[in-house]
């Protein structure tokens, strides 16, 4: 049998979490098949074709299937899904809306958010926000799977050539209707919540200094914090402040830069996924919880990272 | 700098210990089942531990700060937060529901008391003063004063204080020199000046209802000469809307060494500001109406400072609550030298033994301090709503003996355990931003205000232990007493050690109060040298004593429980925490008895000129 | 309109969860229970429309064991008129869960129902999107605002990289996000309300739902320690690692 991997896509072009979810897909053995549901979305379905191990795209177009409602994507999943043994989608917001929909309309038990395939019919998955990992084997016909993209590298994005297939359109469900979208401003996100934080210490010597941070950040989309010496210092304001007296943060990426890693401070952040620390001095303890470290003089180190990212 | 509250322990103590199951069979009491009192924990640890919290080091930092027109502003969140108090309920726990309270027992309402002020001391003054106008008001004041003033008291709309000092009238009140003077239609006429007004001016309510004690001018002198007022802020006008501004301001609030966000009032009565003007004879002063009868103003007074003891009590277990659970996450996460065992790199300090000791002090202390005071609270409601009038009479006189043993022991644990909380986090505990120095300095009021220790521990001797030839004391000993059989029952290798120590520690109360009953009349200064020994002695003991029926509960459950109690840690560690308590706090009533029984020479044998 | 509001007792979010030796799950005998946070924002969704005048009454509906009961009793001193159990010490999966909803949307036909996104026990994100698949209604998941007018709700979406709005026709399910509402603090009076009102008691069973378990969990395991940090010698490593290594970039 084979697998069906619904692609998360704008229409123009096909979105990154499609090449791990195929890698998933691969790996639970047979063809892998690539739907493309959307409206004009043509260049989007051939960039799908250049996906390596897709064996084929399908392709249904209908101005209804424009936004992803969930009422009608669901259906046109479920009108294609005899074929398949698998069906995975990535566990963006779009497939999580989308495909216990499928699940529930196939009568099948979804796998959510997998991040590996023991067996066609075993996955491993993160629960209690990842405190543990369970390994579950379904029971189903049908394994219908959102895939964490981190979970799996990416499939490579060229050098497939699969064959476009289009597919019947299922009508509108006409019980739903997109109405508007917001992208999110460029404006850096908040301390509290954001993914990844640069923030700076006294090592930066200056409110004035603090400005070759901001590239760092908007390059990364961060938001920037700082330590308490730093705000007592005067750099920066107040609300800036990490640490136990400032703002409790754990984001993915914390990048401190020249944050010698009080106490006060560390109890702040130290349960971000991952910790980098640029400080000249090599004893400095915020090098004790950092998960990468390199010592040197920050006012050259941030240049070299900011050019270095692209 | 988190707060979490003990539920599962306060909940322990409240069934197992204070008898809640019980409690809850007597009338008046029927609403406290046991799946409502959890509730009501549940949800007000969820307000104090999110809301009240985190504004604790703010107002640390903020401070209450007063304005040139006397008004005075509190930190950043903490109006809002009484807002939110407020519509929350909390403050009509404990008070009549034909006032808008709930009507719950005292036993209820004492774990909002620990939970508030663990969150938030200062904060947590404030209510508290409120309920003990609230108390007193509704036990002395006339039907139209309870109409006027409860409702929005109980709604926490408005708040209450309690004006006693005077610069001149500290732990002595019989020195109060404010005056009332009584006008035509009834109300008085006062003027003075109060200090240490605890929360006497600040932004967080529409009215402050201040209760002051003043003399008329008829007044005798001395202590039989006070009567107690109603002093509101606004005067209230008949359809209950708010009038004239009075004629009371504060003229300053203190810089004190904790507790800062409360704001400490020095309040001038007349002194010819506000609305109000003049009364009909000409007397300038603030609008006041008589509480009661006149002369019998303190002990009026006393019925709050009753209820105020015992909450300070509370407040002291809530502060050293506070300080463990900071003292504990902090000695988790620091990284400090290798293990006395030896280790391959350094180790988190929880792992070293003495940083286990002092934990395991903060621990033991703070659990002993609370069970004493939860099962004080539940003797309070049996006293009050028990059908038998020989069991109300017995729970009284059992409650009157632990109240100042819940208010002298509790906060003076409260210090030591607080201090421990900072040398825990070494030389960071130093540093007023690692927040363990904040607690130490608020808890240092609380053996202080509403009765010094050494009041209390006089009132423990005089009143009493001396005045009933050391009955209750001994009624109390004849109950540990058989505890320590229960104990010697068991084969447990802890509960055996439990009892041996507890046996010694009864038998050194029990000696203490034969030296105190008996030498009450004959050497009255070596009995007072040792009052605080006393105090401590039986607090120290009573402590013990509810560790151990908590140990012996928690074996029960452990060898006859569900399966989920089998295997509950919150039991294994109970007898732990007991055995602890036995060996390091129980054994500390050896030298208590010493100091009472024949310290008293080493006290008292310096001339005055020696010193 | 009639809202329904499904809650889930779940591990509290405060709780550290410690896998089982055995790895059989994780531990949660003597661990403190809460109502899902995610439940609890729909629970103030649900209290908003009615105090908006919207909403007639509010049900709230829990399945699992019978301590379940203690956390609609938590719905209840939200503000929930009345609360359904359906009683079961089954492992309830989310299909199985969504079933048993469906059933009771049947009974009492609500005109919304208000879900959280997800669970923070089993992260399933699924339940919403199962019923609304079952009782063929729209669904709008991950909800930041909901604006119910003329027998449709307009809802915000919480999507990846901003905003979306769509409409959708009632019956309908909402599940919530984070920022849709920040849910009161229950008060006192409240609590000792709740006490009085109604809650029925139901059995799979009598709903007609088989709700065995189609996923069967081998076992679980802690996610691997952080391993001990490293110095880089340059940036280049650096971001290569983060690249590769972490992940996080």
């Amino acid at each position: 049998m084979a697998s069906l991997v619904i692609a998360e896509h704008d229409n123009a072009s096909l979105k990154g979490a499609t090449l791990n979810t195929v890698t998933a897909a691969v790996k639970c053995g047979g063809d892998v098949h690539v739907l493309v549901a959307g409206s004009n979305c043509g260049a989007a379905a051939a960039a799908a074709a250049q996906i390596a191990g897709v064996s084929k795209v399908l392709v249904a177009d209908a101005p209804h299937f424009a936004d992803a409602l969930a009422e009608n994507v669901a259906a046109q999943v479920v009108s294609m899904a005899a074929a398949y043994s698998h069906i995975l989608a990535p566990a963006t917001a779009n497939g999580k809306n989308i495909l216990p929909r499928v699940a529930a309309l196939l009568d099948c038990q979804q796998i959510s958010e997998i991040i590996a395939v023991e067996a066609p019919d075993t996955f491993v998955r993160p629960i209690y926000a990842g405190n543990a990992l369970a390994t579950v084997q379904s029971s189903d016909a049908k394994k219908i799977i959102t895939v964490r993209t981190t979970g799996f590298d990416g499939a490579a994005a060229t050098g497939g050539s699969a064959a476009v297939e289009t597919v019947a359109a299922q009508g509108d469900a006409g019980i739903s209707a997109f109405i508007g979208r917001e992208v999110a401003k460029s404006e850096r996100p908040e301390l509290a919540g954001a993914k990844i934080i640069v923030s700076g210490g006294r090592g930066m010597g200056s409110g004035e200094n603090f400005k070759i941070l901001e590239p760092l950040a908007d390059k990364l989309g961060a938001a920037m914090g700082a330590s308490r010496a730093a705000v007592d210092a005067g750099f920066v304001p107040n609300d800036w402040q990490v640490g136990q007296t400032g703002k409790i943060v754990a984001p993915t990426l914390y990048i401190a830069v020249g944050i010698s890693g009080a106490i006060q401070h560390l109890a702040g952040m130290k349960d971000s996924k991952t910790i980098v620390a640029i400080n000249k001095d090599p004893e400095a303890p915020i090098f004790s919880v950092a998960d990468y470290g390199i010592v040197g003089d920050l006012f050259t180190l941030v240049p070299e990272l900011i050019a270095e990212l692209g | 700098m988190s707060y979490v509250a003990p539920v599962k322990d306060m909940k322990f103590v409240i069934k197992e210990l204070a008898g809640l199951n019980t409690l809850n069979q007597l009338p008046g009491c029927e609403d406290a089942t046991e799946d409502t009192v959890d509730a009501i924990l549940e949800e007000n640890a969820k307000f104090c531990g999110d809301v009240l919290a985190p504004l604790n080091w703010s107002g640390d930092v903020e401070h209450s700060v007063r304005h040139a027109d006397g008004s005075v502003t509190t930190p950043k969140g903490f109006k809002e937060a009484f807002k939110q108090f407020g519509e929350g309920g909390w403050q009509g726990l404990h008070h009549p529901v034909d006032f808008g309270g709930q009507g719950l027992p005292k036993l209820v309402a004492t774990t909002g008391i620990e939970m508030i002020n663990s969150a938030n001391l200062s904060f947590a003054l404030c209510p508290l003063l409120s309920d003990g106008a609230i108390e007193a008001i509704l036990l002395t004041g006339t039907e139209q004063q309870r109409a006027t003033y409860l409702p929005n008291m109980v709604s926490a709309k408005w708040t209450g204080t309690m004006n006693l000092t005077e610069p001149q009238a500290g732990s002595d009140l019989s020195l109060v020199r404010s005056r009332a003077v009584p006008q035509p239609d009834a109300s008085y006429r006062i003027s003075g000046q109060k200090i240490f007004i605890t929360w006497g001016e600040h932004d967080m309510a529409e009215n402050l209802v201040h209760l002051v004690l003043a003399r008329t001018p008829t007044a005798p002198a001395g202590v039989k000469g006070i009567s107690l007022f109603i002093c509101p802020k606004f005067l209230v006008n008949p359809d209950g809307s708010l009038g004239k501004r009075n004629d009371v301001f504060c003229a300053s609030i203190e810089h004190k060494l904790g507790i800062k966000a409360s704001p400490t009032a020095v309040l001038v009565f007349g002194d010819g500001k506000g609305e109000v003007g003049v009364g009909a004879d000409g007397t300038a002063g603030a609008v006041g109406y008589l509480v009661g009868e006149e002369n019998r103003g303190l002990e009026y007074m006393f019925i709050m400072m009753n209820a105020a003891r015992f909450a300070v009590g509370m407040q002291g277990v809530a502060v050293a609550e506070r300080a463990y659970q900071k003292a504990v996450s902090f000695a988790r996460d620091r990284v400090q030298g290798r293990a006395v065992e030896g280790s391959a790199a350094a180790v988190t300090i929880i792992h070293h033994p003495d940083v286990r000791r002092m934990l395991m002090t903060m621990r033991a202390l703070t659990e002993a301090a609370r069970a004493t005071g939860y099962i004080a609270a539940a003797a309070s409601d049996a006293a009050h709503h028990h059908p038998d009038a020989a069991v109300r009479a017995d729970n009284q006189a059992f409650y009157e003996y632990l109240v100042p043993i819940v208010k002298g022991f509790s906060t003076e644990m409260s210090l030591e355990v607080a201090s421990l909380g900072v040398q825990v986090h070494g030389g960071m505990g130093f540093i007023e931003e690692t927040g363990a120095a904040q607690y130490y300095r608020d808890a240092r009021i609380l053996t202080i205000y509403e009765g010094t220790t050494a009041i209390q521990a006089n009132d423990l001797v005089g009143r009493k232990t001396a005045r009933d030839g050391g009955k209750t004391a001994k009624a109390i000993i004849a109950q540990v007493r058989s505890t320590e059989a229960e104990l010697a029952a068991s084969n447990h290798a802890d509960l055996k050690v439990i009892c041996d120590q507890l046996g010694r520690a009864s038998k050194a109360l029990e000696d203490a109060v034969e030296f105190v009953a008996g030498s009450a009349k004959s050497d009255i200064r070596a009995v007072y040298a040792g009052s605080v020994p006393y105090l401590m002695l039986a607090g120290v003991v009573i402590g013990g004593w509810n560790m151990a029926r908590a140990a012996l509960v928690a074996q029960a459950k452990i060898a006859a429980g569900t399966e989920a109690e089998k295997r509950d840690p919150f039991y294994a560690a109970k007898i732990k925490t007991a055995r602890f308590y036995a060996d390091h706090i129980l054994t500390r009533a050896g030298g208590l008895r010493a100091s009472i029984v024949g310290g008293a020479e080493g006290v008292l044998a310096l001339s005055e000129e020696q010193f | 309109m009639k809202v329904l509001v499904p809650v889930k007792r779940v591990v509290d979010y405060n709780v550290k969860v410690r896998v089982k030796a055995d790895q059989t799950g994780v531990e949660t005998a003597n661990v403190k229970m809460s109502m899902n946070p995610f439940d609890e924002i729909a629970v103030e969704e649900a209290m908003r429309l009615k105090e908006a005048g919207i909403a007639t009454e509010v049900i709230a509906v829990s399945c699992g064991v019978a301590a379940c009961g203690e956390t609609l009793r938590t719905a209840l001193a939200i503000g929930a008129d009345r609360a359904i159990l359906v009683e079961t010490d089954a492992d309830l999966q989310p299909l199985a869960v969504a079933k048993l909803l469906a059933a009771v949307c049947k009974k009492e036909g609500p005109g919304l129902v208000i879900l959280g996104k997800q669970a923070i026990d089993d992260d399933a994100n699924q339940t919403g999107q199962m019923l609304a698949a079952l009782m063929g209604w729209p669904q709008a998941t991950f909800a930041s605002k909901v604006t119910i007018a003329d027998g449709k709700a307009q809802v915000t979406r919480e999507v990846d990289g901003g905003l979306e709005t769509i409409k959708i026709n009632l019956p309908a399910i909402v599940t919530t996000d984070l920022r849709l509402n920040e849910p009161r603090y229950v008060t006192l009076p409240n609590i000792m309300k709740a006490k009085k009102k109604p809650m029925e008691n139901h059995k799979p069973a009598d709903l007609g739902v088989d709700v065995a378990p189609r996923l069967k969990t081998l076992k679980v395991t802690e996610p691997p320690k952080r391993s001990a940090g490293i110095k880089v010698p340059d940036i280049k490593t650096l971001v290569d690692k983060l690249k590769n290594e972490a992940k996080v970039i």
